[in-house]
């Protein structure tokens, strides 16, 4: 085994984690400011790639700014329009699982959407993020290199809206003690509907990144949503280094698998791992408590 | 206090230490059958931390807590109570998707036998503990007087009738010790005096009561022994006069200033 | 009082003769399908009820539990060559051992936690027997299941197994009404009220949540086994995340809790895309419609609107109060007065 084969492996699983990472941590806002789990997130993020290659890039043949543009508006008023319509209501209802059936129907909804609008057939966009770079006797791809530039570059830009603008500060104590806010003149309603707004925008995000790695497809993202939940539960639920550290973790420790196990069995060692966190450290790696 | 009368809860040098901070420091009292014993104490001074570990939600540090002379720390919550504890919580703690009657017979649970597989098939069994339950539910009900409110939801009721059915809830299973966490808190005088009286309607019947109170004018009617709590320490024990009259009680209750307005012998 | 009751078990009766002449009499094997597969999810459901719907335990791994059961009996029928009428008691033999497996990290986590852990459940075995080629015939699957043969009544006919399964699912169904009313289901649903109260009763509430959840996964083994000899053919694709959501969906539609909702619910989620299937390409997009529509406005299910006390809790009712409330009420609403 070549020193450089397990550098390529770990450099592409680093990619591939941030991308779990960026899934978890969209999950987690949603989650921070309403105690909900958003089941359909995984179809949001399909959503974004649809939007993004289906109608701006390919069918109104827009160049990649613009659609990135575009893409990113219309996913935040879609986000705004979730928050209103389904979680505004549901996070007061009387049990969870309302939420999680309401999000799972979302999801399905959005899917036929997708079907009817695009077409069930998978497609790509041409060229697009395609190519590799090479670092002594590592490859790179494209790909992967925009992939983690935009995942730090994301963390940072969120870090800095939560911790130095006022509406920031202001979710944060939304999420800390909603009862609190309230008495504090803050809106709450209105302040998760900009939160999941936000959610969906890093969605947008999530699916454009992840076009140049899968094809665009309506199954395309049934695999990263629910690894990102496993993200989240290694690094720590709820708390965004953790969703970096866990992401980061999953990507690498699953392209390394593939060094001592058969590659089919490559996608178990994540769930295996987040059950493993559950019973074992249900605090993640860094052990943030709630 | 005569020797001859057998302990029911005995506490030798308990502690509880949470990360550092020590909630319940070497805390020991004996309580004797037939007594109404009553354990008080300004805020934060270590009460529920006891009530935790003698019902055994978490276990002491260190020392140990016995049920008539059978230690009982390191057993689970359900055995304790299987022991013939029975007790209420200081925040209501109901069944709010049931009615009074359902809760009660939840109460009783344990009084019956029957497996979950062998209730599949066992008809006339089942049929014949339902109405078992049943029955002592309405008798737990009448003796309280509550029976009209069998099949009412709980959460419907008002805060004093809540009350009594977590009592009642208790009782169905016939306890020989009753804990009771803070009952009269958020009574009106007339619920508590209903209150009260039931609880002494109980104690004549031959059940023993654990009370844990912030209302003086109860604690003091009531009881007939009382151990006092500050700080995670036992600062007092004795009879509701001996208590009224110690000035460690009077400082930790009122200060320093007060205690020779209340030495007067003010009650409450 | 008496009489209601006897009105109510000649109704049921008669229902249970028209489900059993049913399929006798119509020979179209398409309603046939879909009723068998209608009773299949009854089963299904009426398990995730005493876990979800009662306990509270949150469970997204019902395919998980049906493809186990499912697989456990039919492989054995093709490697070993055992009689397929043992499928059933191997079944239920996979629901204890599920059981026990789901119910153990149900004692250590809650909420969020204890979800991701069953859909991690659900996902792994979906992925081993997908890529466990050797054992499980992969993505090909298992072809060819022969029918289920009743001590020498074989039944080959779809019609054969729908009146069978009526049997079975009557027999199941009264089990579950009688659980969910009796000191097993009221302390299922303490354990989702308030868990520290009932282990103050001195009830065992460890033993109790495995319990609920055996007695889950016997329900959803049983009726994976009716799946595999029902469809003839069995693969992982069937078994998706999304057919545990479906569930949860059936659950939800009818009345979370209790069994006849359950019933309902079943019906009604498998039956109602096949009727809509007229909008053709539209149909599965206005399903999903219909049923979020019901998640926000009829929370408590369909049983809701005949239970007083649910329907002023939850969904449009509370909503159409509450507006009631607020042109009565005065000044001091929730955040209002601070904006």
């Amino acid at each position: 085994m070549s020193f450089s084969m397990i550098m390529q492996l770990i450099l592409s699983g680093i990619a591939l984690g941030f991308i779990y990472s960026m899934v978890s941590i969209e999950y987690t806002l949603i989650f921070n400011s309403t105690g909900l789990l958003n089941f359909s997130h995984d179809k949001l993020i399909m959503l974004g790639a649809y939007i993004f290659a289906g109608q701006f890039a390919l069918r109104m043949g827009c160049g990649y700014v613009i659609s990135t543009i575009a893409t990113i508006l219309s996913m935040f008023i879609i986000g705004v329009l979730m928050a209103k319509g389904i979680f505004n209501p549901m996070r007061n209802m009387a049990s969870p699982i309302f939420a999680v059936i309401g999000t799972v129907v979302m999801g399905r909804i959005i899917k036929e959407l997708c079907r009817i609008i695009w077409g069930a057939t998978a497609f790509n966009i041409p060229g697009f993020m395609k190519g590799t770079f090479r670092i002594g006797n590592v490859m790179i791809t494209r790909a992967n290199t925009y992939i983690i530039i935009v995942a730090v570059l994301l963390v940072i830009a969120l870090q800095l809206y939560f911790n130095h603008s006022r509406s920031g500060k202001a979710m944060r104590c939304v999420q800390q003690n909603k009862t609190a806010a309230t008495l504090m003149g803050i809106n709450v309603s209105q302040n998760i509907n900009i939160t999941i707004g936000i959610s969906a925008v890093v969605c947008s995000i999530i699916g454009i990144l992840v076009i140049s790695l899968f094809s665009v497809s309506l199954t395309m993202t049934n695999m990263i949503g629910i690894k990102g939940f496993a993200a989240g539960v290694i690094g720590g639920f709820g708390y965004f280094p953790g969703c970096i550290v866990g992401g980061v973790l999953i990507g690498i420790l699953e392209n390394l698998s593939t060094l001592a196990i058969p590659s089919v069995y490559k996608d178990c060692v994540a769930f295996v791992l987040m059950i493993v966190f559950l019973l074992v450290r249900p605090n993640g790696i860094l052990g943030h408590k709630k | 206090m005569s020797e001859e009368r057998k302990s029911v809860l005995r506490l030798e040098h308990i502690t509880k230490k949470f990360q550092g901070l020590t909630a319940v420091d070497d805390v020991s009292f004996d309580m004797k059958e037939r007594s109404i014993y009553a354990l008080i104490g300004p805020n934060g001074a270590g009460k529920t931390t006891t009530v935790n570990m003698i019902t055994g939600v978490f276990p002491p540090t260190s020392g140990g807590v016995y049920y008539r002379d059978q230690k009982v720390n390191g057993k689970r919550t359900f055995e304790i109570a299987r022991l013939g504890i029975g007790r209420t919580f200081q925040n209501l703690k109901l069944f709010n998707s049931m009615s009074v009657m359902e809760n009660l017979m939840v109460g009783g649970h344990e009084m019956t036998k029957i497996g979950l597989v062998n209730f599949c098939f066992n008809f006339r069994g089942a049929r014949r503990e339902e109405k078992m339950l049943k029955e002592r539910a309405e008798e737990v009900m009448e003796y309280l007087g509550i029976a009209d409110l069998a099949g009412r939801n709980v959460k419907n009721l008002s805060y004093g009738r809540q009350k009594i059915v977590e009592l009642g809830r208790a009782m169905m299973m016939k306890p020989k010790l009753l804990l009771l966490d803070e009952p009269a808190a958020g009574l009106i005088p007339s619920e508590r005096k209903e209150f009260v009286d039931i609880v002494l309607r109980m104690f004549e019947e031959g059940v023993d009561i654990f009370l844990i109170e912030h209302n003086m004018d109860v604690v003091m009617n009531v009881s007939t022994y009382i151990t006092v709590l500050n700080f995670g320490s036992k600062i007092a024990e004795g009879t509701p006069q001996e208590i009224q009259n110690n000035p460690e009680v009077i400082k930790a209750y009122l200060g320093d200033k007060y205690q020779q307005i209340t030495a007067e012998g003010r009650r409450g | 009082m008496k009489n209601k009751k006897t009105v109510k078990i000649v109704l049921v009766v008669l229902l249970l003769a028209a489900l059993l002449i049913f399929p006798v009499l119509d020979k179209n094997t398409y309603h046939q399908l879909a009723m068998a597969q209608t009773l299949v999810n009854i089963i299904v459901v009426l398990g995730l009820n005493f876990i979800t719907g009662l306990t509270g335990q949150m469970n997204l791994g019902t395919a998980g539990i049906m493809a186990l059961g499912a697989y456990s009996g039919q492989l054995m029928v093709q490697k070993l060559g055992m009689p397929t009428i043992l499928t059933i008691p191997v079944a239920i033999i996979m629901g204890v051992l599920i059981g026990y497996a789901l119910g153990w990290p149900s004692l250590r986590l809650k909420g969020v936690y204890l979800s991701l852990t069953t859909i991690g459940f659900g996902e792994i075995v979906r992925l081993v027997i997908t890529n466990w080629a050797d054992f499980t015939g992969g993505t090909t699957g298992i072809q060819n299941i022969p029918p289920l043969n009743l001590f020498g009544l074989v039944l080959d006919k779809t019609w054969k197994l729908a009146v069978f399964l009526v049997v079975v699912c009557a027999v199941l169904v009264f089990t579950a009404y009688r659980i969910v009313g009796s000191k097993y289901g009221r302390v299922f649903k303490g354990i989702r009220d308030n868990i520290e109260a009932v282990e103050a009763c001195g009830i065992n509430v460890s033993s109790l949540k495995i319990k609920a959840f055996t007695s889950a996964a016997i329900f959803g083994c049983i009726g994976g086994c009716f799946y595999s000899f029902l469809m003839a053919y069995l693969n992982p694709t069937q078994f998706t995340q999304d057919l545990s959501a479906n569930y949860l969906l059936m659950m939800m539609f009818g009345g979370i809790g209790s069994v006849p909702g359950c019933v309902i619910g079943a019906t009604a989620v498998t039956l109602l895309p096949e009727v809509l299937r007229f909008t053709q390409e539209y149909y599965w997009l206005i399903f999903g419609i219909i049923t979020l529509l019901f998640v926000i406005f009829l929370p408590y299910g369909f049983i809701s609107l005949f239970q007083k006390e649910k329907r002023e809790e939850a969904g449009i009712f509370k909503i159409l109060i509450d507006r009631k409330g607020k042109r009565r009420g005065t000044g001091l609403s929730k955040s209002g007065g601070m904006k």
